[in-house]
């Protein structure tokens, strides 16, 4: 009863406060934005609410969302699991609560559940269809799954229903798988524009606009992007590891290295470890490289103890510094479960590096088949087509690789400008 | 670059999410306690520290008594202790203990325990700060407890609902505890403490007004039994306020009382038609949307709603202005005479304009137009089974709106008798129930025009 009344309240307030037909449906389902509260303030705030009803679904779901939250603020896993129970709280309650239903949706999506987030997502759309916020972990999940028509579909429908952060942020990445990189900057600026709730929101949203200004080379923007989301919320570890990124770039790995242990010590997640060990090899430390790969190994152990071993980030760090057999498996179970361009490169290079170039090749086509023109895809392909003795078109993945940014990886961008000097010497030979 | 992150406003913390069953806080936490005993003449700490398997596993190859140098330096580093306003060191007051219980993924967890003491005689007021892994999530408290030959009150609570980071409390609806600082005033007595009640000990600490924003007002006036009748007369209220924004009709109703001659009776009649359209209104295109949710976005539909109501009204406009106009041709000069309808009141003639259909008609067509957050409430409710308690708010709404509308009405149609008393017979009389009747098909227009553009973006922008 009490959900219904805030809702009703908070209908009430935006419209005498003449707001537009689109802001009324798009915040009635969270009343706390209206205030502007933190996140500590609104889990404190719902946290009382729930204790205080604890029959009514509504409050669960808006708990959820707020412990959601202060996970992508903190990278506090311990909120994964309070979000998790309180969820599960609010389905036994209300099995068609839309903000429960969103939030089991987020949450598979961040277990790599993508089916389960796409059917708990539609779930939430059935019970709301006012409500735009599902169409967003709709697309995440499309997208992750592969079904990239499907995606743009639903796509469309989020930008006309509410152009904002989240569906700018996603046409942007739409675009960026398709090769797009000039269309996904400009629709990267329009989600920094557009503002979000949270500052961790534009924090993150100002860091992938830096990494597509990476991507085509303008490091200087770059920088800029990634020191505008430290401004805004400053300690934020993905624009830290950004900055470390163009300091590897410049060449200067001391102060790189610095960086991304700096992050790697608030938020040792295994794509920042990776980065750390990666760099660390580029300025010929292997030793301390050695160690920090090791971790990435640690938490592989981690996973599998909590049953998820379908990750691609991990699939690739095995193929390249580890088990390429292993790898091999990893990548065939992540693109079993999601077939989208960044499992099919993932298995692709793990073919390849376990000695089976010419299916390597294959995926490679498929990790490339959008577009894309993401240095890593290419790399992998141009090494792939290498091995499998297809040097013209080696040569053309590996000149595409290094065009926007020469120094894309402090590893593998001179890797790629190598293996271009070998094949216009005549030589063709596997390196990784 | 490395494998971009892929999920767009959702971070990718696969780890975080999937190992969030190791250890209870997650296992890259970094969980630390200190235990405060404030004595006549010393303060002691207590230092524990629980670290998660990953930070662990970073250290490895480090002997345990390195790793317990590690720690030490950083709690010699962190530790801030004031006493009576001046700065006090914390001596390290023992070896402390270090232990490596087993963790998940056959991976190991780091428990220390670090005895400190500051030597001060007579303290009066102490402040404490703990600023070790500043960063670092996990879970960090303070616990006081009673000390020797002092009386103590303190601003941090004197239960560990931890037992000295042993186990976590389990409840989803309790954060993890992120405490840092202490402030203890302190009087010689017998070792007493007066403290909070410990996080986990019933609601009395956690109940904090302030800074709890709407969501706090709102979980307070929830909890009371007002709150359904607080409810119900925001919605009435709001419907009546509602109805003075542009474009709800009032100028048509107030207008068609005008140039119908209508009577108290026919306000009142038109508020009650609104109030019931209003409502089916609502309640229809509710249950339209939820069939049509599949295909289509409620706020799609409200441009063609626009359209529908605004051509009603210019057709009812325009059927009274044609009853104007042919009764004028024989009314007018009728005024010459001076005749026996002196009485404005009891003119028979004058409501003969107003047919039952006709009342209907315009109030159906004030109260078709569709009030978009009317219908978001409603959808709410329906989503949240609470359809009921959203018929009645809508009602309510509804209520509101028409009150305005028949106030208005009637305010229009004593003011016109009024006018007549005064009996300014004349041109301007005689003319103007027939520019009311222009003023609807006007009205009626203009919602039109402002349908049609809606509609024509609307088309083009559901291309693909």
């Amino acid at each position: 009863m009490a959900a219904v009344f805030a809702v009703a309240l908070v209908v009430f307030m935006l419209v005498n406060r003449g707001s537009r037909v689109h802001d009324t449906v798009s915040d009635a389902d969270n009343p706390a934005a209206l205030v502007g509260a933190s996140t500590d303030t609104r889990i404190k705030s719902f946290q009382a609410l729930v204790r205080a009803h604890p029959k009514d679904s509504r409050g669960y779901g808006l708990l959820a969302d707020a412990y959601l939250q202060k996970v992508r603020e903190t990278g506090d896993a311990s909120y994964y699991t309070r979000a998790g129970a309180v969820l599960h709280t609010a389905l036994r309650l209300n099995p068609r609560d839309p903000a429960a239903l969103t939030g089991a949706s987020t949450l598979a999506l961040a277990r790599h559940d993508f089916r389960g987030g796409l059917d708990y997502a539609e779930q939430a759309r059935m019970a709301a269809p006012y409500v735009v916020k599902p169409l967003g972990d709709i697309v995440d999940a499309q997208v992750e799954l592969g079904r990239y028509a499907e995606a743009r579909r639903t796509l469309h429908l989020m930008v006309d229903a509410q152009p904002n952060l989240a569906s700018y942020a996603r046409v942007s990445y739409w675009r960026e798988l398709h090769g797009d990189l000039p269309g996904a900057i400009r629709a990267m600026k329009l989600a920094v524009s557009a503002g979000g709730q949270a500052a961790e929101n534009v924090a993150y949203v100002q860091t992938l606009l830096g990494n597509l200004y990476f991507t085509v080379g303008r490091l200087d923007d770059s920088r800029e992007a990634y020191r505008t989301a430290l401004a805004r919320f400053p300690g934020y570890v993905p624009a830290s590891a950004g900055l470390a990124g163009v300091e590897a770039a410049h060449g200067r790995f001391s102060i790189a290295i610095r960086r991304y242990r700096d992050a790697v010590a608030r938020l040792p997640l295994p794509q920042y470890v990776v980065a750390l060990g990666e760099t660390e090899l580029a300025a010929g430390r292997r030793a301390a490289a050695r160690r920090d790969l090791a971790l990435v190994g640690a938490e592989e152990k981690l996973l599998q103890a909590n049953g998820v071993n379908t990750d691609v980030d991990l699939a690739l760090f095995e193929a390249s510094h580890g088990s390429p057999a292993r790898a091999v498996v990893l990548a065939r179970r992540a693109w079993a479960q999601a077939p989208s361009v960044r499992s099919a490169d993932a298995l692709g290079w793990a073919l390849t590096r376990a000695g089976r170039p010419a299916e390597g090749l294959r995926f490679g086509h498929r990790a490339l088949a959008l577009g894309s023109r993401d240095p890593m895809f290419l790399f992998h392909a141009g090494l792939s087509a290498s091995a499998a003795g297809r040097a013209g078109e080696a040569r053309a993945y590996l000149a595409r690789s290094v065009a926007l940014n020469r120094r894309f990886s402090p590893l593998y961008a001179p890797r790629a400008e190598r293996a271009l000097a070998e094949i216009a010497g005549g030589r063709l030979q596997v390196t990784g | 670059m490395r494998a971009r992150v892929l999920l767009i406003a959702v971070a990718l913390f696969a780890l975080l999410a999937a190992s969030a069953s190791a250890h209870p806080l997650g296992n890259f936490s970094i969980n630390h306690l200190d235990r405060l005993r404030v004595s006549a003449d010393r303060v002691d700490v207590t230092y524990i520290l629980d670290q998660a398997e990953i930070p662990t596993f970073q250290e490895r190859g480090l002997s345990s008594d390195a790793v317990l140098a590690k720690k030490r330096a950083e709690v010699e580093r962190g530790l801030v202790l004031t006493v009576n306003g001046a700065r006090v060191p914390l001596a390290v007051a023992g070896p402390g203990q270090i232990s490596f219980p087993p963790g998940q993924g056959g991976l190991k967890l780091t428990r220390v325990v670090l005895p400190l003491v500051a030597r001060v005689p007579g303290p009066r007021s102490v402040q404490f700060h703990d600023g070790t892994f500043p960063g670092r999530i996990g879970w960090k408290a303070i616990v006081a407890q009673p000390g020797s030959g002092t009386d103590v009150h303190s601003s941090v609570s004197s239960g560990d609902p931890t037992s000295g980071l042993r186990s976590y409390p389990k409840s989803a609806l309790r954060s993890p505890l992120d405490e840092r600082d202490a402030t203890l005033s302190v009087k010689p007595g017998n070792g007493s403490l007066t403290a909070p009640k410990g996080p986990d000990q019933g609601e009395a600490t956690t109940h904090n007004r302030s800074g709890d924003g709407f969501a706090g007002v709102f979980a307070d006036a929830a909890a009371g039994r007002g709150v359904l009748v607080f409810f119900l007369l925001a919605a009435l209220a709001w419907g009546a306020m509602h109805a003075l924004s542009p474009g709800h009709g009032k100028t048509m109703v107030a207008a068609y009382l005008v140039g119908t001659r209508g009577r108290a009776r026919h306000a009142v009649a038109l508020g009650a038609t609104v109030t019931v359209t209003h409502t089916m209104g609502v309640f229809a295109l509710g249950v339209v949307t939820l069939l049509l949710s599949q295909w289509i976005l409620p706020e799609q539909l409200y441009p063609w709603l626009n359209l529908v109501s605004g051509l009603m009204v210019v057709v009812i406009g325009a059927a009274v202005l044609r009853k104007r106009v042919a009764s004028s041709q024989f009314r007018v000069p009728s005024h010459h005479h001076h005749g026996h309808h002196h009485h404005p009141a009891d003119g028979g003639r004058r409501t003969a304009d107003i047919s039952p259909k006709g009342i209907i008609a315009m109030g159906a067509s004030a109260g078709l137009i569709p009030c978009p957050s009317a219908l978001v409430v409603l959808l709410a409710a329906i989503a949240q089974h609470q359809i009921a308690l959203g018929l009645l708010l809508i009602t309510m709404f509804s209520l509101g709106l028409a009150a305005t509308l028949t106030g208005l009405g009637l305010v229009v149609v004593y003011a016109n008798r009024l006018t007549s008393r005064i009996n300014m017979s004349g041109r301007l009389v005689a003319a103007l129930p027939a520019v009311s009747a222009l003023v609807i098909v006007g009205a009626g227009c203009v919602l039109t025009a402002h349908a049609l553009p809606q509609l024509v973006l609307r088309v083009m922008l559901a291309g693909p």
